[in-house]
C-alpha cells in the first residue's frame, strides 16, 4: 500500500510493520494461546518467534503474573473485551524479568463471546523503576510522618506530665514559705521569704503556661469555665498583689472600674493578666511604674497593661504572640516565651482580642472582649 | 518518675483523648441493610433460590454469562463482597475480613435476608471455601453447593501441593501494588456505583471489577494465605466440584483433594482451561450445574 503525496509517498509493508514494530504484538486464540507473535517480541524474550506458537501467553509470565492473569486479566477480557495499561513482567529465555506494559483486546462474536485476543506490549523498564521509586518515596514519607507524629505526641505528653507533677512540690514550697513568714521575725529572713514566695508564684505561672501549651498541642485547646456569678475584680487584685510581691521595687499602679457581672473564666482572665503583668515587669523600665487598668464599657471588658522603656521593635511585633518567641534584646530573658502566647490564646478562647501598641512613650497591651448586651 | 501511661496521669487535667483504634463498624442486621451493603440483586422466577458468589479479582460481573441461564427455574442472587464492585466500602472491617469466616458471615446474612432455605450456592474460587464455611454455620441455607475451582489452601505444605510457596504469595501482594499505581482513589466512587452503567464505563478503561487497592491487597492476603483444609469434611449438602484443565490457581490435584475430603462429593473435570470457566466456557459450566441441580 502507498500513502502520502509527491516525494513523501511511502510504501507501507504491513507484514514488516507487524514483525519489526517498536512494540510486541501477539495474536492469540480465545483462551490466550499464542497463534503468532512478532519478531520484536520474540527478540525481547530471546526465543525464536515460531516456537512461541501454541504456548499460552500466561506461560510467559512469572508465577505472580500468572495468578494476576487468571484472576484479573482473563476475566476482564471476557467481561469488558479489553484490558489496558497492565504492568507485567515477562520471563525471558535466560530467566530475566522484562517489565512491560500490556494492552489487550478481544475480538468478539455476535453474542459478545471472545473469539481471539490481541496483545500489544511495550517495554517499560525505566518507567517501572521510576514508578517503584515514587511508590517507595511515598511509603517512606508516610512512615516518617507517622513516626514524627508519634514522637512529637510523646514529647508533648511528657511535657504535660512533667508540668503537672511539678505543681505539687511548688505548692508545698509555697505553703511552707507562707507558714515561715508568720513565724520568722528577722528582717533579712522576711525579705528572703518574700523573694522565695515570688519565685513560687513565677514558677507556678510558668507551669500553667507550659501545661496550657502542651494541652493545646495535644488537641485539648484552652478550655473555659465561665461563671458570671462570682466577681472578676478580686481575682485581678489577687494577681496584681502576687506580682507586686515578686517585684517589690517596681511600682505597679492599678485601677479597677468593673461593672459586674462579667461572664468569663475568672481563673483564665487572671492568668492572662498575670502573664501580661509578668511581661511588663520583666521587660519594662524599672523606674517607670507599670499601669494596670481594668474597666468595662457597656459593650466590652478591657484590661490594659502598660510599661515604659525601650519600645518593641516593629519586626518583633508580628511574632510576639507566637510560642517560644523571646525578644532577643534580653539575653538574660527568663521564661520560655509562652506567656504572651497563652495570654493571646485565652483572649481568643473568650472570643476577645489581645493587641499591643509600642512606642517610645510606652508599651501597652490591650485585652478586650465583648460583653453580652444587658437587656 | 514518669508513669507508664502518660495520658492516664493527666486524667484530671486533660479531656479524654480519642484513642486511635480502628472502630469496627456496627452493621445493622436488617435484611435491607445487608442487601444494600453487598450490592445484592435478585432476579428470575421459581421456587428455589441460587446464590452466585464471585472470587478474588472480580465482582458479580463474573456471572454475567452464567446466571441468566438459571433465571427461569430459580430466583438468582448476585452480590459483591464488601470491598468489591458496588458494595459499601465504608463497611469494610479489616479485622472481620482477615479470615474467610467474616465473608462467610456475610453470605449467611445475605441468604437469611432473602429467607433462603435449601437453596443452591455457586461459589467461584475463594468463594467455594466461603460457601463451605457458610454451609457449616447455617446448614439449613443450602442443600447443594457448586464449587468452581476450589482450593482449601494455596500454599504447599508438606505432602499437600497447593501450587504456591509463601514467597510467591508475598510477591503477589507486592505485584498488586504495582498494578494499582495508576488507580486514582478519586475515581473510585464513580466506578463503584456504576459498574452496571456502560455509558459511564466507556469513559474509563478497566471499569469492571475495580477494588480499592488496599482492600484488594487484604482480600488477596485473606484468600491466598488462608488454610481451610480443616473445614472440609462431611456436609449435609450435596457438593459438586467443577475443575478446569490447566488451572494454575487451583490445579487438578487440589480439586481431587477436595473431592476426597468431602464424602459423597462429585468432581467434574471441564474441558475449559484456566481458572474462570464461568467466563471462558459458560455453556459447559451451565450444563454441568444444570445436570447437578
Amino acid at each position: 500500500m502507498t500513502v502520502g503525496a509527491g516525494d513523501a509517498r511511502v510504501d507501507i509493508d504491513f507484514e514488516d510493520l507487524f514483525e519489526t514494530a517498536p512494540c510486541g504484538y501477539i495474536a492469540a486464540d480465545r483462551d490466550g494461546r499464542i497463534v503468532r507473535a512478532n519478531r520484536t517480541f520474540a527478540d525481547w524474550i530471546g526465543v525464536p518467534a515460531e516456537t512461541l506458537a501454541g504456548r499460552r501467553f500466561a506461560d510467559l509470565l512469572p508465577i505472580v503474573g500468572k495468578i494476576f492473569y487468571e484472576t484479573h486479566f482473563a476475566p476482564m477480557l471476557h467481561i469488558q473485551g479489553s484490558f489496558n495499561e497492565v504492568a507485567l513482567d515477562l520471563v525471558t529465555a535466560d530467566g530475566r524479568k522484562l517489565p512491560v506494559i500490556a494492552n489487550a483486546a478481544a475480538q468478539r462474536d455476535a453474542t459478545g463471546r471472545p473469539t481471539a485476543i490481541r496483545f500489544t506490549l511495550f517495554i517499560s523498564a525505566e518507567r517501572r523503576t521510576y514508578e517503584r521509586e515514587l511508590l517507595d518515596a511515598r511509603n517512606a514519607a508516610q512512615a516518617t510522618v507517622r513516626e514524627e507524629r508519634e514522637e512529637s505526641e510523646l514529647r508533648e505528653q511528657f511535657i504535660a506530665v512533667l508540668g503537672h507533677d511539678l505543681r505539687n512540690p511548688i505548692a508545698s514550697i509555697a505553703s511552707g514559705v507562707s507558714l515561715l513568714m508568720k513565724e520568722v521575725t528577722g528582717e533579712r529572713a522576711q525579705m528572703i521569704l518574700r523573694l522565695m514566695d515570688g519565685s513560687t508564684v513565677r514558677a507556678a505561672r510558668l507551669i500553667d503556661n507550659v501545661l496550657d501549651f502542651a494541652r493545646g498541642r495535644l488537641g485539648g485547646g484552652i478550655s473555659l469555665t465561665r461563671d458570671a456569678r462570682e466577681p472578676l475584680e478580686p481575682a485581678l487584685r489577687q494577681v496584681v498583689s502576687e506580682l507586686r510581691s515578686i517585684a517589690p521595687d517596681h511600682q505597679v499602679d492599678a485601677s479597677y472600674a468593673l461593672v459586674e457581672p462579667i461572664d468569663c473564666d475568672r481563673v483564665r482572665i487572671g492568668q492572662l493578666l498575670s502573664n501580661l503583668l509578668g511581661n511588663a515587669l520583666t521587660h519594662g523600665a524599672k523606674d517607670i511604674p507599670v499601669r494596670v487598668d481594668a474597666f468595662t464599657t457597656p459593650e466590652e471588658l478591657v484590661i490594659e497593661v502598660a510599661n515604659g522603656g525601650a519600645p518593641i521593635p516593629p519586626a518583633a511585633l508580628d511574632r510576639l504572640f507566637q510560642p517560644f518567641y523571646r525578644g532577643d534584646v534580653h539575653a538574660s530573658g527568663q521564661g520560655l516565651g509562652l506567656g504572651l502566647h497563652i495570654a493571646s490564646e485565652i483572649a481568643r478562647a473568650h472570643g476577645g482580642s489581645l493587641t499591643v501598641r509600642s512606642d517610645a512613650a510606652e508599651t501597652r497591651f490591650r485585652f478586650a472582649m465583648s460583653l453580652p448586651l444587658q437587656s | 518518675m514518669l508513669p507508664c501511661d502518660p495520658a492516664s496521669a493527666l486524667s484530671n487535667e486533660f479531656p479524654a483523648r480519642v484513642t486511635m483504634s480502628v472502630t469496627s463498624t456496627m452493621i445493622p442486621f436488617t435484611p435491607a441493610a445487608t442487601i444494600a451493603q453487598l450490592n445484592a440483586r435478585i432476579s428470575g422466577t421459581g421456587e428455589r433460590m441460587m446464590m452466585f458468589a464471585h472470587g478474588f479479582g472480580c465482582d458479580q460481573n463474573m456471572w454475567r454469562f452464567v446466571a441468566p441461564a438459571f433465571e427461569i427455574d430459580f430466583r438468582t442472587i448476585l452480590f459483591d463482597y464488601v470491598g468489591a464492585g458496588g458494595s459499601d466500602l465504608a463497611s469494610y472491617d479489616p479485622v472481620k475480613y482477615a479470615s474467610l469466616d467474616g465473608y462467610a458471615d456475610d453470605v449467611v446474612a445475605l441468604a437469611r435476608a432473602y429467607d433462603m432455605t435449601r437453596g443452591v450456592f455457586v461459589g467461584h474460587s475463594v468463594s467455594a471455601m466461603i460457601g463451605l464455611i457458610a454451609a457449616k454455620k447455617a446448614p439449613e441455607l443450602f442443600s447443594k453447593l457448586v464449587l468452581i475451582g476450589p482450593s482449601p489452601c494455596y500454599i504447599d505444605d508438606g505432602d499437600y501441593i497447593g501450587g504456591f510457596t509463601r514467597d510467591q504469595i508475598n510477591e503477589l501482594l507486592e505485584f498488586l501494588d504495582t498494578n494499582h499505581m495508576g488507580w486514582s482513589r478519586a475515581m473510585a466512587p464513580m466506578i463503584m456505583g456504576n459498574a452496571d452503567r456502560p455509558e459511564l464505563g466507556e469513559e474509563l478503561t478497566n471499569s469492571f471489577c475495580r477494588t480499592d487497592p488496599e482492600i484488594a491487597k487484604q482480600f488477596a492476603r485473606t484468600t491466598f494465605l488462608s488454610d481451610n483444609r480443616a473445614d472440609l469434611g462431611p456436609l449435609d449438602a450435596r457438593v459438586l466440584i467443577l475443575q478446569c484443565r490447566e488451572d494454575i490457581i487451583a490445579p487438578t490435584p487440589v480439586g481431587e483433594y477436595v473431592r476426597d475430603a468431602i464424602p459423597g462429593s462429585e468432581l467434574v473435570i471441564l474441558d475449559a482451561t484456566g481458572h474462570c470457566p464461568n467466563l471462558s466456557a459458560p455453556d459447559e459450566t451451565i450444563a454441568a450445574i444444570k445436570a447437578f441441580v
